[in-house]
C-alpha cells in the first residue's frame, strides 16, 4: 500500500490551468507536452482532465501536474472551482480564429477572479501552422499580452512547435517566483511545495516572451 | 486455464447451491463436488482442469476444516476478482439481447405490443437489443412511439414529426440565412456570397416544399428589427401554413408538443416553457399512459418529480428575453461549436453501420453543404457525412430546446443514435426523448448536474461508510470526479457497442416507469430490481465501488481518484457494472 513511486520524486509540484475558447487546441498542446502526443480528431474535454510531467528547473524537480478544462462557457461555473490553487495557467487562443482571441479578456478576467493574484500567466496562440489561415498578427497579441501584463508565445500543437518552451517558461517562472519568495520569506506555505528550500533567482529572460509576468507586480 | 478458475470459484460463491469448492494446495487444483447439477460452473470448466484434478478420498474431519479455509480463499480470490477485465461473472448473469424473432413475436395483429410492452422492456433490462434491429425499437425504448400504439398510429406519428424536424431544419436555415445577410451588411460585402448562395442551394436541395421559399424570401425583408424577428416568422408562418407548422421556433416548443390536440396556449409565455420543453402538459395525466399514445413524449414528464419541476422553476427566473437572447446565442456560439464537434466526432460507430460507412463522397459533401458544414478537409466521406448529420440534428435540437440549445458533449450522446438510425427525423426524435433527461446534465445553472453528483455521493454513502469517510477527509466528497460519466452518460468510459448496451438497459427502466409499468406490483416481483430513473448514477458509484480497495489505500488526493476515474475507458466490463448498479437499486432503492 502506498508504495513509493518514483514519479512522486519531486521538490515542487505545480499546478497549471489550461483554459481559453473550445476547439483551440487545449487537450493537444496538453498531449504534446505531456506524451508527445496529437490527435486530429481529439473529441471535446468533458468537464476537467489532467496530466503530469516533471522538468528540471536548476537541480530541482518541477513537476507540473496540468488541468485542462472544457472550452465551452457552459461549464465554467464547475470548472471554476479547478482554478483552485493554481499557479500558473496557459491562456490558449487560436491564431485563424479572431473570435476566440476576442474571447481572451474574458478569460482572462475569469482566471483573475479565481486565481491567486501572483499566478504567472502565458497567452498562448496556437495553431501557428496554418500561416495561411491567420487571423491575427503576432503583433496585435504581443501588443495585448504586453497590456494585460502576461507572457506571450506563439505555437503549434501539430508541428511541436513552441509547445515545450511555451510550458517550461511558465514552468521557470513559477519556480522563479516561489524560490524568489522562499528565499524572501523562509519558509513559503502558498503553494503545495513539499520542501520550501532557498534556490538561487536565476535571471534568465530570453525567449519569446515580452515582459516579467504580472506575478510580480500585479 | 485461469479463467475457468475464476469462473468456477465465482460460481461456487454467488450460486445458492454450491457445486464446487476449490482449494490450492502447493499450486495444485482440488475440487470437492458434490455431484449435482451442472449449469454454467460446469460447462465452463468441462476441460483438462476438472479431468487432472484430483480429490482425496478418505479425508475426514481435517478436510472439513480445509475445505472451510478453501472456501476463504475461493471467496478471496472471487472478491479481488471482482471489477477485474473480462469477468466472467457478467457472462452467467446476462441473460441474451433481445433477438429479431422475439421482437417480432411481441407483436399482435394490429401492430400492437401484445402485453403493453411489458415482456419487451424486461427482455431489454436484462439484456439489451440485438444490434439489427436496434432501428426498430429504439424509439419505443426512447418514447417515440408509445408502448401501446398500433401500425398504423406509428405510421401516422412517423409522418408527422417527420414534418416537425423539417420544419425545425428550415428554421435553422432561416437563421443562417438571416445571420449571414447581417454580417453581409456589416462585414465584407461580397465574400460572404458564396456562402449565402450555398444556403440557397441547400434549399433547393432540401425537401422542403418550394412554397416555403417565398415565406423565407418575405421574412428576410423583415429581418431588419432583429428583436421580433422570431416573432414575425412565426406570424407569417402560422399565417401562410397552418395547418403544417407546428413548430414555433426558439421557446415555443410547447405549441409543437400539443400541436394537434388541446391548447394553444398563449405562445409569448416563455415562463412556462423554460423549464422544459416537453413539459407543458404534464399535469395532465399521471399514470396512464392511454392518453398519451399519439404523443408519448410528453408523458416523459411525468417522470420528472414534482419537487424537481419546482426546483428547477425557482432557479430559472433569469433570462428576460431568452428569444432574442438564443437566436443571438445560435449564431455566436452554438452554430460554431456545434460543427467544431461534428467534424471532430470520432469514427467507433463506423464498423456498426457499414451502409453509412460506404456512403458516396458526393453524397457526403452534398448534405455537408445543404447543412453548411465546410471545415472538413481532412476528413474520408463517411466521417463528412456523419459531421453533416450531427449538424443538422443538433441545430434544429436547439431551435427545438433553446433553453438548452447546444454543449459539449450532446454531440456525444447523439453520435450513436445517428449510427444506427439512418432517417434524420426519426434520430431527431429519438434524441428528444434520451434528452428529455439528458438535458438537464447541459443546463446552465448545472441544478441537473449537481443534483446527480450529490446522488451518486448519496449513493456511496449509504453502501460503503468507510469509502464515503475517505472521501470527505479528501474533500471530495462531492463527487465531481465523476462529472464526465454524469454529463456524457459513460460514453466516454464504455466502447461504442458497451455504451449501446448500457443506454438500452437505462432506457427500459426510463420507459418502464414512464409508462406506469414500473408501478404495477408486477414490477416489484418480477424484476429484480425495481426501475429506476437513475439507474446510470447507480452504475456511476458501481464503478467507483469497484475501486474502493485503491482508492481507500492508495489515493491522497482527489486528484488521483480523478486520474482513475478519467483512466476507466477500456477498462469496465458493461455487465459486470450493470450487475452491481443493480444490486446498488436492491439495497438503496427505497433508502435514495
Amino acid at each position: 500500500m502506498g508504495a513509493y513511486r518514483a514519479e512522486d520524486d519531486y521538490d515542487y509540484l505545480f499546478k497549471v490551468v489550461l483554459t481559453g475558447d473550445s476547439g483551440v487546441g487545449k487537450s493537444n498542446l496538453l498531449s504534446r507536452f505531456t506524451r508527445n502526443d496529437f490527435s486530429n480528431d481529439s473529441r471535446a474535454t468533458i468537464g476537467v482532465e489532467f496530466a503530469t510531467r516533471s522538468i528540471q528547473c536548476d537541480d530541482k524537480i518541477v513537476k507540473a501536474q496540468i488541468w485542462d478544462t472544457a472550452g465551452q462557457e457552459r461549464y465554467r461555473a464547475i470548472t471554476s472551482a479547478y482554478y483552485r490553487g493554481a499557479v500558473g495557467a496557459l491562456l490558449v487562443y487560436d491564431v485563424t480564429r479572431h473570435v476566440t482571441f476576442e474571447n481572451v479578456e474574458r478569460w482572462l478576467k475569469e482566471l483573475r477572479d479565481h486565481t491567486d493574484a501572483n499566478i504567472v500567466i502565458m497567452l498562448v496562440g496556437n495553431k501557428a501552422d496554418l500561416r495561411h489561415l491567420r487571423a491575427i498578427s503576432t503583433e496585435d497579441a504581443k501588443g495585448f499580452a504586453e497590456r494585460e501584463n502576461t507572457f506571450f508565445m506563439e505555437t503549434s500543437a501539430l508541428e511541436a512547435l513552441n509547445v515545450e518552451n511555451a510550458f517550461t517558461e511558465v514552468l521557470t517562472e513559477i519556480y522563479r517566483v516561489v524560490s524568489k519568495k522562499a528565499l524572501e520569506a523562509g519558509d513559503d506555505p502558498t503553494t503545495a511545495l513539499p520542501k520550501g528550500q532557498t534556490i538561487n533567482v536565476g535571471g534568465r529572460d530570453d525567449i519569446s516572451a515580452v515582459k516579467k509576468p504580472g506575478c510580480c507586480s500585479a | 486455464m485461469f479463467g475457468r478458475l475464476r469462473l468456477t470459484t465465482t460460481m461456487a460463491i454467488r450460486s445458492v447451491s454450491v457445486v464446487f469448492f476449490l482449494l490450492i494446495i502447493g499450486g495444485r487444483w482440488i475440487v470437492f463436488a458434490d455431484g449435482s447439477s451442472g449449469g454454467a460452473g460446469r460447462n465452463g470448466y468441462s476441460g483438462g482442469a476438472w479431468s487432472s484434478a484430483v480429490a482425496p478420498s478418505n479425508v475426514g474431519l481435517a478436510v472439513a476444516v480445509t475445505v472451510m479455509a478453501g472456501l476463504a480463499v475461493a471467496f478471496t480470490v472471487a472478491y479481488s476478482r471482482r471489477g477485474s477485465i473480462g469477468s466472467p461473472w457478467s457472462l452467467r448473469r446476462r441473460k441474451h439481447a433481445l433477438q429479431p424473432s422475439q421482437w417480432n413475436a411481441f407483436f399482435n395483429d394490429q401492430g400492437r405490443l401484445s402485453d403493453g410492452g411489458v415482456k419487451f422492456l424486461k427482455k431489454v433490462r436484462s439484456g439489451g437489443v440485438d444490434p439489427s434491429i436496434r432501428p426498430e425499437v429504439w424509439p419505443f425504448l426512447l418514447g417515440v412511439y408509445d408502448l401501446n400504439s398500433t401500425e398504423e398510429e406509428r405510421d401516422s406519428i412517423r409522418q408527422q414529426k417527420q414534418k416537425e424536424y423539417e420544419n425545425l431544419r428550415r428554421q435553422c436555415r432561416e437563421i443562417h440565412k438571416r445571420n449571414e445577410n447581417g454580417c453581409d451588411s456589416k462585414q465584407t460585402a461580397q465574400s460572404s456570397n458564396t456562402e449565402d448562395s450555398q444556403v440557397l442551394d441547400s434549399h433547393d436541395i432540401a425537401e422542403v416544399n418550394s412554397s416555403k421559399r417565398s415565406i423565407q424570401v418575405e421574412e428576410e425583408s423583415e429581418k431588419l428589427n432583429s428583436k421580433s424577428i422570431l416573432q414575425d416568422g412565426d406570424c407569417e408562418e402560422n399565417s401562410t401554413n397552418s395547418e403544417e407548422t407546428e413548430t414555433s421556433p426558439l421557446l415555443e416548443k410547447e405549441e409543437e408538443a400539443e400541436s394537434h390536440d388541446t391548447v394553444s396556449s398563449d405562445s409569448t409565455n416563455s415562463e412556462e416553457t423554460e423549464t422544459s420543453p416537453l413539459q407543458a402538459k404534464d399535469e395532465a395525466e399521471c399514470v396512464n399512459s392511454e392518453e398519451t399514445e399519439t404523443l408519448p413524449l410528453v408523458a416523459k414528464e411525468e417522470a420528472e418529480s414534482q419537487d424537481k419541476v419546482n426546483q428547477e422553476k425557482d432557479t430559472l427566473t433569469p433570462s428576460p428575453n431568452p428569444k432574442s437572447q438564443a437566436e443571438e446565442e445560435f449564431n455566436t456560439t452554438w452554430q460554431r461549436i456545434i460543427r467544431l464537434d461534428a467534424v471532430r466526432a470520432n469514427d467507433e460507430w463506423v464498423p456498426y453501420s457499414p451502409s453509412q460507412a460506404a456512403v458516396s463522397d458526393k453524397k457526403a459533401r452534398g448534405i455537408a453543404t445543404e447543412v453548411g458544414l465546410n471545415d472538413y478537409e481532412h476528413l474520408e466521406p463517411c466521417r463528412i457525412f456523419h459531421a453533416a448529420r450531427l449538424v443538422g440534428i443538433l441545430e434544429a435540437y436547439a431551435v427545438y430546446d433553446p433553453e438548452i440549445g447546444y454543449c459539449q458533449g450532446m454531440s456525444d450522446l447523439l453520435s450513436p443514435l445517428i449510427a444506427v438510425i439512418e432517417d434524420d427525423a426519426l434520430a431527431f426524435w429519438c434524441f428528444v426523448g434520451f434528452m428529455s433527461k439528458a438535458r438537464h446534465n447541459f443546463r446552465l445553472d448545472e441544478v441537473g448536474i449537481r443534483r446527480q453528483l450529490s446522488m451518486v455521493s448519496k449513493i456511496i454513502k449509504y453502501k460503503d461508510i468507510r469509502l464515503y469517510r475517505h472521501l470527505e477527509n479528501l474533500e471530495a466528497e462531492d463527487c465531481f470526479f465523476v462529472y464526465r460519466m454524469v454529463v456524457v452518460l459513460f460514453r466516454r468510459e464504455l466502447t461504442f457497442e458497451q455504451t449501446l448496451c448500457l443506454w438500452e438497459v437505462m432506457w427500459a427502466d426510463q420507459a418502464a416507469i414512464r409508462t406506469g409499468i414500473a408501478k404495477a406490483t408486477w414490477g416489484r416481483i418480477r424484476l429484480r430490481a425495481p426501475p429506476t430513473e437513475d439507474l446510470l448514477l447507480y452504475a456511476i458509484a458501481a464503478s467507483v465501488l469497484q475501486r474502493r480497495k485503491t482508492i481507500i489505500e492508495e489515493y491522497s488526493g482527489m486528484d488521483e481518484i480523478m486520474k482513475e476515474c478519467n483512466s476507466m475507458a477500456g477498462r469496465l466490463d458493461v455487465w459486470k457494472l450493470l450487475d452491481d448498479a443493480h444490486d446498488l437499486v436492491v439495497n438503496l432503492h427505497d433508502k435514495i
